[in-house]
């Protein structure tokens, strides 16, 4: 009797040490936090999915650096929360010149930089003249028609452009629109690695693929409806570690919740699940003329899809959306046909009696392969990643087109590489997302219009290209919309792309935090957040 | 002495030279255009051709390579992707992971010899097989899915624990602590589990040597036989077995540090990889190449001070 309690007191010991060790840790500090009960103060801790890239607008290209700019770089214009564009550092929309050439910006007075420097039209033109001539600058692509800036006096700031170019204003609520501290560049050092703008939070420090921590202004204009004392950007690019970390209160906000861990958030009676329909789209691009490279002279590629505009179109019916999206995604995507999102005020006039088929039509799509003339027709699909969820939205789609007698083969591809293949026309379709724009231009002139940079379905339509010019150039919302209407009808019928769905973006919020905004640009609006009591 | 040194530097500068030849040429066979890796969703020509030119993409391979070799032999290893200095970045990286090892080590040697000496000495007895089927269990069970569910338990459920992140020792010396104790256990599990079957087996081996019997004929209490005699002749083998795992520690730290959030050396590799970053790539690797090389001309050294017959074997004298 004696020898078995022993032996269970050993056992009993082996298995208690790691609980014990912990256990001693958190007994010497007592772990466990209580709510705060002020409002103001305090610091929020948020998980990106992503590291930001370089914290200088001038050449940041990430997502995740939007939402991180947000709290500490404001811009000329903003968007509510319908996507609807209104004045930030502006102090009104521009005023256009009856020839579209002048745009003319009136500034807001009284504002500070991080610095304390005055934010002016001055500031504006040194911003602007950077983004177009920094070696390197990624906004100059975005603000290109801007040939100069004036600064007539400080609170109006004139830009001159070489043609009419109605997404202008949408670039400016965008990191185009971010205007810099002239001090801070004139300083001589790396902007990125101390980064000086207009917001309610200034630069503190950055640990390269830890964190970035931003601290309360007391040069911001408006920092009577700032609560908090700082926001650390944390990141955690595995997404069941972000999670367990939202549900252990390391983190008060998670960035982009993966699909598998939204119905355990959601019971979770701490944390509160937030979703936003994004303005972005998953789809496929079809080769269509792309046979010598992206911008290249395009001519018909030797591809069954490309041939026949029937079989795109039985492809497309053979597509179940719903179906994908409740087996690849869990149905928690918005299934959808178009390239601007239902969020978009631009979505309904621009869709407007254009059907789209959320479920298959298996019958019609057989007759349709028939009609074609192409006896077993078969289709190689790229998939721009290798990880488990693409490689799922493959074997669903082959399944769905092999009903209706197309052969489809997936073949899943690093996204780099597919990026390369896709611009070098080496592909019959591509699965592949875009994360969006406000401007329905955005979404699509880049894909589908000749000189698209994005084009890799090598199309070419002269109409189409007079259309989206004439929708760059027309300043109107009718008339734009008209314009995109008569294009969707283009893009739609023609299938260059066949798009699946729009994702929905789920973030977990916990209770004891209020005021974080999610709009449809996906983008976490923490800067006026604050715990609440 | 000095020749055998002199050599030995000398075959450790080619190693370092050929293994930055190896690290730029490898990089640069990684699928994809790096460009259109680091311009994100922009692809327009003009933002490519800026980008190439400013990590100096468009530049011939020989003199891509020349630029950045030189500027490593005078510590500069560049700007990163996030316009961050890389050799600051590593520097402030190597730290943390040699802390995330030395606790695994420490953790791993406590349990791994406390086991194999009581699964040793109660040998066939429920305690072994107890013991045994733990080891096995341990070096089965894979870091990740062991992190989350520590995580899951000690940080979610009982909120002893903070499920991820850092806090440097100096800033917080319990913090860290706390921060690191999770993942160097997970670490740690799988060196426990080798040091346990090595301790158990050369603690078999003693337990029946004629100095153990010797000792115990002497009239030693059965603790001090094993403790001072036994234990301390299996320890050998059991430090030379801790040193080897040094290394894979080192490696296996890239996923505890993806698991547990720690901005640690493996996890700076994993995001260069994967976000195709060329200069923080080439400084990683350069930099860990040139650590094995530094620790291995070390340890020649260390070696040819402890026995000199390997200096003078290694000598061109007949």
């Amino acid at each position: 009797m004696r020898g078995s309690f022993k032996r269970f007191a050993f056992l009993a010991l082996g298995l208690v040490l790691v609980g014990a060790l912990t256990a001693a840790v958190a007994a010497a500090r007592g772990t466990k936090s209580s709510a705060s009960k002020i409002r103001n103060g305090g610091t929020l801790t948020i998980g990106l999915a992503e590291e930001p890239d370089a914290l200088d607008p001038t050449i940041a290209r990430t997502f995740v650096g939007r939402i991180v700019f947000l709290a500490m770089c404001e811009k000329l214009y903003d968007l509510d929360s319908h996507l609807n564009i209104v004045p930030q550092l502006a102090a009104a929309l521009p005023q256009v010149s009856k020839d579209k050439l002048t745009y003319t910006i009136k500034l807001r007075k009284g504002i500070k930089f991080n610095d304390g420097t005055p934010f002016n039209a001055a500031a504006v033109k040194t911003t602007i003249d950077r983004y177009l001539t920094f070696k390197g600058s990624v906004r100059k692509s975005e603000i290109s028609p801007i040939s100069s800036v004036d600064a007539p006096n400080a609170t109006t700031a004139v830009l001159h452009l070489s043609a009419p170019y109605s997404p202008l204003t949408a670039q400016l609520a965008d990191r185009a629109g971010m205007i810099l501290s002239p001090k801070a560049l004139a300083s001589g050092g790396s902007f990125a690695q101390n980064p000086v703008c207009v917001g309610p939070f200034s630069f503190k420090d950055r640990v390269a693929g830890d964190h970035i921590t931003v601290v309360k202004s007391p040069f911001y204009y408006g920092k009577a409806k700032v609560h908090l004392a700082s926001i650390v950007y944390r990141i955690m690019t595995d997404p069941s570690s972000r999670t367990q970390a939202l549900r252990a209160g390391d983190i008060q906000v998670e960035d982009r919740i993966q699909s598998t861990d939204v119905p355990t958030l959601q019971k979770d009676k701490s944390v509160t699940v937030s979703k936003a329909i994004t303005i972005g789209y998953q789809g496929l691009t079809l080769n269509l003329g792309n046979k010598n490279g992206l911008l290249k002279p395009y001519s018909t590629v030797d591809t069954d899809l490309a041939r026949s505009q029937f079989l795109r179109t039985a492809f497309d019916l053979a597509l179940d959306r719903t179906t994908i999206n409740k087996v690849v995604f869990g149905g928690l995507n918005q299934p959808d046909c178009f390239p601007i999102a239902p969020v978009s005020p631009w979505y309904k006039p621009s869709t407007k009696g254009l059907k789209c088929n959320l479920h298959a039509n298996v019958d019609l799509a057989k007759k349709l392969v028939k009609a074609s003339g192409i006896s077993s027709p078969s289709v190689n699909l790229m998939l721009g990643g290798t990880d488990p969820v693409t490689a799922r939205l493959g074997q669903v789609i082959q399944s769905m087109e092999a009903a209706v007698g197309i052969k489809v083969s997936v073949t899943p591809t690093q996204f780099t590489t597919a990026l390369n293949r896709a611009d070098a026309g080496t592909f019959d379709a591509f699965a592949i997302g875009w994360s969006g724009r406000v401007d329905p231009d955005g979404n699509i002139y880049g894909f589908v219009s000749t000189k698209g940079t994005l084009n890799d379905s090598g199309f070419t339509n002269a109409k189409l290209d007079y259309i989206l010019n004439g929708a760059r150039k027309s300043l109107t919302t009718k008339s734009r919309n008209t314009l995109y209407h008569a294009a969707m009808q283009i893009i739609h019928a023609q299938r260059p792309l066949i798009y699946l769905y729009h994702p929905v973006n789920y973030y977990g919020i916990t209770k004891k935090v209020t005021g974080v905004q999610i709009f449809g640009d996906g983008l976490i609006r923490a800067q006026f957040a604050g715990y609440a009591s | 002495m000095g020749g055998f040194l002199l050599r030995k530097a000398g075959a450790a500068l080619v190693v370092v030279f050929l293994s930055s030849v190896v690290v730029f040429i490898g990089v640069r066979a990684l699928p994809g255009d790096p460009a259109l890796a680091l311009g994100a969703e922009n692809r327009d020509p003009a933002v490519l051709a800026a980008i190439r030119q400013a990590y100096g993409l468009d530049q011939p391979l020989p003199v891509q390579y020349v630029k950045w070799a030189s500027r490593a032999l005078r510590g500069d290893l560049g700007l990163d992707a996030r316009q961050l200095p890389v050799g600051h970045t590593i520097i402030t990286r190597i730290p943390i992971t040699l802390e995330l090892a030395l606790l695994a080590v420490l953790i791993g040697v406590v349990i791994g010899i406390l086991a194999g000496v009581i699964a040793a000495v109660r040998r066939g007895k429920l305690s072994d097989h107890a013991a045994t089927t733990s080891a096995l269990v341990g070096l089965s069970v894979p870091h990740f899915w062991l992190g989350l569910m520590m995580i899951i338990v000690f940080a979610v459920d009982l909120r002893w624990l903070p499920a991820s992140g850092y806090v440097s020792f100096h800033e917080h010396p319990l913090s860290n602590l706390e921060h690191l104790l999770m993942p160097a256990l997970v670490l740690g599990t799988g060196l426990s589990a080798v040091l346990m079957r090595q301790t158990r087996s050369a603690m078999l081996s003693s337990l029946t040597a004629d100095y153990v019997r010797t000792a115990r004929a002497k009239g030693l209490s059965e603790r001090s036989v094993i403790a001072k005699h036994a234990l301390r002749n299996s320890l050998i083998t059991v430090t030379t077995v801790v040193g080897l795992q040094l290394g894979a520690l080192i490696s296996g730290a890239v996923i505890t540090e993806q698991i547990f959030v720690i901005p640690g050396f493996g996890r700076l590799t994993l995001e260069a990889v994967n976000e195709r970053d060329y200069t923080l790539l080439q400084g990683v690797v350069l930099v860990a190449a040139t650590g094995y090389v530094v620790v291995n001309l070390l340890v020649d050294v260390v070696y040819s001070l402890l026995n000199p017959r390997i200096r003078v074997s290694g000598s061109n004298t007949p």
